[in-house]
């Protein structure tokens, strides 16, 4: 029997129970696979939440597998499993690691928005070049798999191995390497409204005691684009005395945002800071996309003086600030008065 | 779940001022564009093509809730590896099942809640493997409890496989070994 040293390094995502919400809540759990016993050890309580540490369960010649889960429980859906990350760790079976990193660092799970890129890190140590060396040992095989969620879908409780299997290639050399995906590849008719996720794995060869197994894998999930209107005031509209009421409805608000309606006077220029609308901001701290509709009334009090003016609906992530919508209309609250005086000697 | 707030209005100047720089929202049809051009440029062109069947398919991750039990009371649950819990009293068989609006907490959490009706027993990695018994007044002990008995190694849940090898042979191999193979792992 040999005992192998198992780093298991995790960051942020090991935090234990990490409140989202009032009713979400989110735990952590590290299973131990004896390959192929079909042992299972349950190590969550065992590791920090960051370092390295040596497992306690000695491995077997056939390997083990290591995953990190996320399970989250919400008072409406009930209990949720994530696959978080996946690692085989053998005799002469090399070490991979993959990251994805996007611009939203925010969320217990990696998430972008369907018009942002990510990233992908690779990072392979052991393989082996030599000729006597175990074909499993030279090389390990890299997949990119995509799923998409569907209309309005969440990912809760998806069938993963219905995912499409996108592209695989064979690594051979040791070392970290960087790709780059300018847009996701989830399939959709709307590329602005894309809701999925994509997997990257790497696998190891099959071996003698082992199958094709999972060295490593990671997920990232995309979120559509938001997008809203404004009614009640239609382009280029006259207003006179008291501003009709508003509705302003908003699709697809990014699960980390900031939304709301400013005005400001003149034709529409964007990045153009103007007076917030009271009544029209929203903040969402969520694991998913939201809709929201408001109604905003009485509001003449952010329009100082009569003529041109725009609204606009802005909407701040992690990615910055977006337009999502404007109108821009004219204002004339003042009454003129003609009269006529005559006067009859 | 949902979280929904209205900011306060220095909150709101605070994030209007954070507008660097604004953009209108992105399109189908930019992102078609964009789509279209990064899909000639796969940055896995500079790996080797391999082919062969999806592993991922073949062998695909089970869910985390389905390979576990979920023992849930009183307001909490946990989840443990199926075959951890090696017994089951008639009067617990409820709470195996997850209740909704339960606050899920890590075993050595819910345990420490719970051991008025929990007990654990420490088993060994050859006796997870079901290649050592587990010794006999352990499993007396454990007839004769009327508690829900969880099988931990390291103090973490670990599930127990039925027992490999004949019996005989393992009693004659028990009657030479001092120490509790409960408490004690042999030697590999």
């Amino acid at each position: 029997m040999k005992t192998l040293i198992q780093s298991i390094v995790l960051g942020t995502l090991l935090s234990g129970t990490a409140a989202v919400a009032q009713t979400t809540s989110y735990l952590n759990y590290i299973r131990q696979f004896q390959m192929p016993a079909d042992v299972t050890w349950d190590a969550s309580d065992t590791v920090d939440p960051n370092g390295s540490k040596l497992s306690a369960l000695a491995i077997n010649p056939g390997g083990a597998r290591f995953e990190l889960w996320t399970i989250r429980s919400s008072s409406t859906t009930g209990l949720t499993s994530f696959p978080l990350e996946s690692c085989y760790v053998g005799t002469y079976i090399p070490i991979a690691n993959i990251v994805i990193r996007s611009e939203d660092a925010t969320s217990e799970i990696l998430r972008t928005r369907a018009d942002r890129p990510f990233y992908v890190d690779i990072t392979l140590t052991g393989l082996r070049n030599g000729a006597s060396d175990p074909e499993p040992s030279k090389s390990v095989k890299f997949f990119r798999h995509v799923q998409s969620y569907g209309v309005a879908g969440t990912g809760v409780g998806i069938d993963r191995s219905q995912a499409t299997l996108l592209t695989q290639s064979s690594i051979m050399t040791n070392g970290t390497q960087t790709l780059t995906y300018a847009l996701n590849s989830i399939p959709g008719g709307n590329r602005s409204k894309i809701r999925g996720e994509e997997r990257f794995s790497v696998f190891s060869l099959e071996d003698y005691q082992a199958g094709e197994s999972q060295l490593a894998s990671q997920f990232i999930q995309v979120w559509p684009v938001a997008d809203g209107t404004i009614s009640g005031i239609s382009n280029n509209q006259m207003i006179k005395f008291n501003l009709p009421s508003l509705t302003l409805a908003l699709n697809d608000l990014y699960p980390n945002s900031t939304t709301y309606a400013q005005v400001y006077k003149g034709n529409p220029v964007l990045g153009t800071t103007g007076t917030i609308v009271p009544g029209s901001a929203i903040v969402i701290n969520d694991s998913i996309p939201q809709n929201r509709v408001l109604s905003l009334t009485k509001f003449d009090g952010v329009f100082t003086s009569d003529g041109r003016w725009t609204m606009e609906l802005v909407t701040l992530t992690p990615f910055g600030t977006d337009r999502l919508h404007y109108i821009s209309f004219d204002l004339d609250r003042t009454i003129n008065m003609n009269t006529t005086v005559t006067t009859i000697e | 779940m949902k979280l929904t707030l209205l900011i306060s209005l220095s909150g709101i100047f605070t994030a209007a001022t954070m507008r660097a720089e604004m953009r209108d929202a992105a399109t189908h049809e930019q992102l078609e564009l964009i789509y279209r051009e990064a899909s000639q440029s796969d940055p896995t062109r500079k790996f080797t093509p391999s082919k062969g069947p999806d592993p991922s398919t073949a062998h695909p991750l089970k869910d985390l809730i389905s390979e576990s039990d979920i023992v849930c009371f009183n307001g909490i649950a946990t989840l443990v590896p199926k075959r951890a819990i090696l017994q089951i009293p008639k009067n617990m068989a409820d709470r195996l099942k997850y209740i909704a609006g339960a606050k899920l907490m890590g075993w050595g959490d819910f345990y420490a809640l719970n051991r008025g009706w929990i007990t654990t027993v420490e088993v060994s990695r050859v006796q997870a493997e079901g290649n050592f018994p587990i010794a006999e007044d352990t499993r007396k002990q454990m007839s004769k409890s009327a508690n829900l008995i969880v099988a931990t190694f390291q103090a973490g849940p670990i599930s127990v496989l039925p027992l490999k090898v004949p019996a005989e042979k393992t009693a004659a191999t028990a009657k030479t070994t001092t120490a509790d193979p409960v408490t004690q792992s042999p030697k590999l």
